[in-house]
């Protein structure tokens, strides 16, 4: 899930590049905004990979009943966080996009946004559930206010315009 | 003068910390075409290293140009590690890796952002490494920075673009 959250992120950082690009010479910043906008869906595609990686461990050593178990729990639960953060970021990325844009392409830039919130929220749920944190654990309350800041970028960046 | 041309002259005319200037300059790029171009690893890698810095203080005298500086230190490279492998494998004409010239392309192009990027406004190099090389969210260098995270993207762009006009220059 914490992957498929990832993907998705890096899905919506990849559109919004794109219509950074499309929208070219009308905009100075269009170029260096699809560089940002490239390097988060490629962090978030690395972050991917990670997160299965180190959730199959955690599965692991939980049915094993490991002795690490608990660092193994620990690190699970950093992934979905930074996941939830670069998310937030690729909705930020989104607004400042769509805020700029060719005007035919700003739903897509919104859409984006909006991908990347959910991306978040999904992430920031994972933290909290997976592993059973209390709410008021650093990594829930990190991974939450990411879901928060996503969430406002991307209803900005649907109110950008039609 | 170009910057280079300045630190060879300042090492031809032996000018204290000179030597640790260049060779603090220029020591990843080496260690890079070492490691990454040749792949040589562990004591062989350190052996080129030496020798690559040994052969520059020897022969910096001849170099004709002195703002070619960095492809004649990539040229020195790739002859001591072509040296090393031959010895190794006891070959007097070893071949090139095949991934060599495609390595040297992609650190020339490395050094190339990173000498742009000192050029930049402390600003701007602080944002762009943060964001790219440090991997930090814009909310975390809005707090570091005491800038408001809705403007890092922004801010991030126009230092890009900045660096972009240093890169044509």
């Amino acid at each position: 899930m914490g992957s498929a959250a990832a993907e998705t992120a890096s899905k919506a950082a990849l559109l919004i590049a794109a219509v950074a690009r499309e929208t070219g010479g009308s905009w100075p910043g269009a170029r260096g905004a699809a560089a940002q906008a490239v390097a988060l869906g490629e962090r978030l595609a690395t972050l991917a990979n990670v997160d299965a990686q180190v959730f199959t461990a955690a599965l692991d050593a939980l049915a094993q009943g490991a002795p690490d178990l608990k660092s193994r729990l620990e690190e699970a639960a950093a992934v979905p966080v930074e996941i939830a953060e670069k998310a937030a970021d690729v909705a930020e990325a989104g607004l400042h996009v769509a805020e700029r844009c060719d005007g035919q392409l700003r739903a897509d830039a919104a859409g984006a946004a909006a991908l990347a919130a959910g991306a978040a929220l999904a992430a920031a749920h994972l933290v909290r559930a997976n592993l059973a944190l209390p709410a008021a654990d650093e990594r829930v309350r990190r991974a939450f206010t990411a879901a928060d800041n996503a969430r406002y970028a991307a209803s900005q960046a649907l109110d950008a315009g039609p | 003068m170009g910057g280079d041309a300045d630190l060879v002259q300042r090492c031809l005319n032996g000018e204290p910390g000179a030597w640790d200037d260049l060779v603090a300059l220029y020591s990843r790029y080496v260690y890079a075409i070492v490691s990454q171009g040749y792949r040589l690893t562990g004591p062989d890698a350190e052996d080129a290293f030496q020798d690559v810095f040994l052969r520059v203080y020897d022969r910096l005298g001849t170099l004709r140009n002195p703002d070619a500086i960095r492809p004649w230190i990539a040229q020195l490279t790739r002859r001591v590690c072509l040296d090393h492998i031959g010895r190794k494998d006891d070959d007097p004409h070893p071949a090139e890796p095949e991934s060599a010239d495609a390595t040297l392309d992609e650190l020339d192009e490395a050094f190339a952002v990173r000498e742009a990027l000192g050029r930049l406004s402390d600003d701007c190099q602080e944002v762009l490494d943060r964001f790219f090389c440090r991997d930090e969210s814009y909310r975390t260098i809005g707090q570091e920075l005491g800038i408001p995270a809705g403007t890092i993207a922004s801010r991030i762009s126009r230092c890009l673009a900045k660096l972009k006009e240093q890169l044509d220059a």
